[in-house]
């Protein structure tokens, strides 16, 4: 195979790694780097791509370990948990005292055209965003990415296994609420 | 018997990781008798999936041009100093 230009790999790939990078860092300039990273370390290591895989799966591959890195980096700027975000509150609104459901859960009409499904990640996207910043990095951390659970743990200051899952349940929670009432319950 | 609420802690770490047997069971068993369990459950799984691919399909978010060029600039420097060694 013959070398590529990571001008190509720009122009073919540097949007789809951007918002793979935006979407897990939350911040434009974070993520334009990450980019620019990504391009140089695939272009470096080019001897290495065995053409097993396409060569924007293997750009992403090396993205997601600038991201980790990128966490592993910033782990001192992670604060301890505070009570108060593990607070019951965002499940006891959806259960009564004994914990059932207080409402019925409407079926989901999944987007069917493309059009709609467009139209969806939009409104998926925002409802990431509205996500507390820890909550968010849980999810693509670990449910994404698959970070083990104690790397999970040190890199977003969870203190135990348990915390993390309350709070992962919680996000899905959080983030299942913001989609009922943005997109499924809009006609 | 746990109830909805805990029910849903559980769907939920089950993505993630091997519950026990015993527990798993319990779940499913739960799943069975429970409506808005079950639809929870599935929304779950469709949320998980989307998640997957939103980077594809969010195309209304693209880098900035200027940005476009600043790397661009970049990786033409880094290639021009690589074969000149
Ligand atoms: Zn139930």
């Amino acid at each position: 195979m013959t070398q590529q230009s990571p001008e190509t790999w720009l122009n073919d790939y540097g949007d789809l790694l951007y918002r793979y990078a935006l979407l897990r860092v939350r911040s434009e300039t974070t993520a334009e780097d990450l980019v620019q990273e990504t391009l140089l370390a695939g272009f470096v290591s080019w001897d290495k791509f065995t053409g097993k895989s396409s060569v924007s799966t293997w750009l992403v591959g090396i993205l997601k370990h600038k991201i980790i890195d990128f966490f592993r980096k910033h782990r001192h700027e992670v604060k301890q948990i505070q009570t108060d975000e593990l607070a019951d509150d965002i499940l006891a609104y959806q259960f009564d005292n004994e914990g059932n459901w207080q409402v019925d859960l409407v079926e989901w009409d999944m987007p069917d055209t493309q059009m709609n499904q467009q139209q969806f990640s939009k409104i998926f996207n925002m409802c990431i965003s509205r996500l507390p910043q820890r909550m968010a990095d849980l999810l693509f951390l670990r449910s994404i990415e698959n970070v083990p659970m104690t790397e999970c743990c040190d890199l977003l200051g969870f203190e135990s296994d348990n915390q993390l899952w309350v709070t992962l349940s919680r996000t899905r929670v959080k983030l299942r609420q913001c989609l009922n009432t943005h997109w499924f319950e809009q006609g | 018997m746990r109830h909805c609420k805990q029910i849903v802690d559980l769907v939920s770490q089950e993505m993630e990781s091997k519950l026990p047997w015993s527990i798993r069971m319990e779940v499913k068993m739960h799943l069975l008798m429970c409506k808005n369990c079950h639809r929870y459950a599935k929304q779950l799984k469709f949320m998980q999936a989307e998640l997957n691919t939103l980077e594809q399909n969010l195309n209304t978010v693209s880098l900035a041009e200027p940005a476009k060029e600043r790397i661009k600039k970049t990786l033409t420097l880094a290639i021009n100093e690589s074969t000149n060694d």
